[in-house]
């Protein structure tokens, strides 16, 4: 039996993993320069920046994620996890959840945000800050939660 | 930055929030994949390594597009923003609840 994507799955998970990290800082300084914005500061051209390193980064890892992901669900989870720790495999589910809310937050927040200036109405300034520090925070826990379950079972 | 594309992104978010939650809670139809067989079909509720993953997110991301499509071509002036940003954040908070509460309860 062979899964999909599987003789690749190694190079996957390191691009998945660099890519993910480059998700969860980029969305992180969008997230700062959001509040910072919401606080009356001008940050429109670290926004606009952050608005397309963001969900362009989000959405490659999510990418890399999906291919790999049937490697992980024959190889590492119905294989060894649901055995031998099956409270790994609930981290990692609720790890994919959270993934998935982030990508449709980041998105929303970055093409929400562009152009984002103090003359903007505080009352337009704050949600973008909600959208964009909740789904960093969502990446946050997700690339922590995927980083253990890694060190737990890695790819075989 | 535009009060339109605003309206836009919460109505997204929201739909997302909900097209991603309800499929999968209510076992509507969805995609399902068995990586095993590499093969796809549509069904209610996985059996071993099946998964639904993939058929949950693409409704959500449909349900998303979709919803902010909508907002972004109609463009309404109601409700207030700061009811639209606390009902999207409010489904992705229940999304949380929802998916916190099963890990707390399996873990």
């Amino acid at each position: 039996m062979t899964v999909i994507f599987e003789g690749a799955a190694r190079a996957l998970l390191i691009a998945h993993a660099v890519l993910g990290f480059t998700a969860v800082f980029a969305s992180t300084h969008h997230a700062a320069h959001a509040v910072l914005a919401t606080l009356g500061s001008r940050q429109t051209r670290a926004l606009d920046r952050f608005a397309w390193i963001a969900p362009l980064a989000v959405v490659a890892q999510a990418l890399f994620g999906l291919a790999l992901y049937p490697t992980y669900r024959v190889r590492v989870r119905a294989a060894v996890l649901e055995r031998s720790a099956p409270a790994v495999v609930q981290w990692f589910d609720f790890k994919e959840h959270l993934a998935a809310l982030s990508l449709a937050l980041v998105i929303g927040a970055a093409l929400a945000g562009r152009g984002m200036a103090p003359e903007t109405p505080r009352d337009q300034r704050w949600p973008v800050a909600a959208l964009s520090c909740t789904g960093a925070a969502f990446l946050w826990a997700a690339a922590l939660i995927g980083l253990y379950v890694t060190a737990r079972q890695p790819l075989p | 930055m535009s009060e339109r594309a605003l309206r836009s992104a919460l109505a997204g978010v929201a739909a997302f929030a909900v097209g991603y939650l309800l499929p999968g809670t209510l076992q509507l139809p969805s995609l399902l994949y068995d990586p095993a067989a590499r093969l796809a079909f549509v069904g209610r509720v996985p059996s071993g390594v099946v998964m639904r993953y993939y058929g949950d997110l693409l409704i959500a991301c449909a349900a998303g597009l979709a919803a902010a499509a909508a907002v972004w071509k109609l463009q309404p002036r109601q409700p207030p923003l700061a009811i639209a940003a606390g009902s999207a954040l409010s489904l992705v908070a229940l999304d949380l609840a929802f998916y916190l509460s099963r890990l707390l309860v399996g873990v």
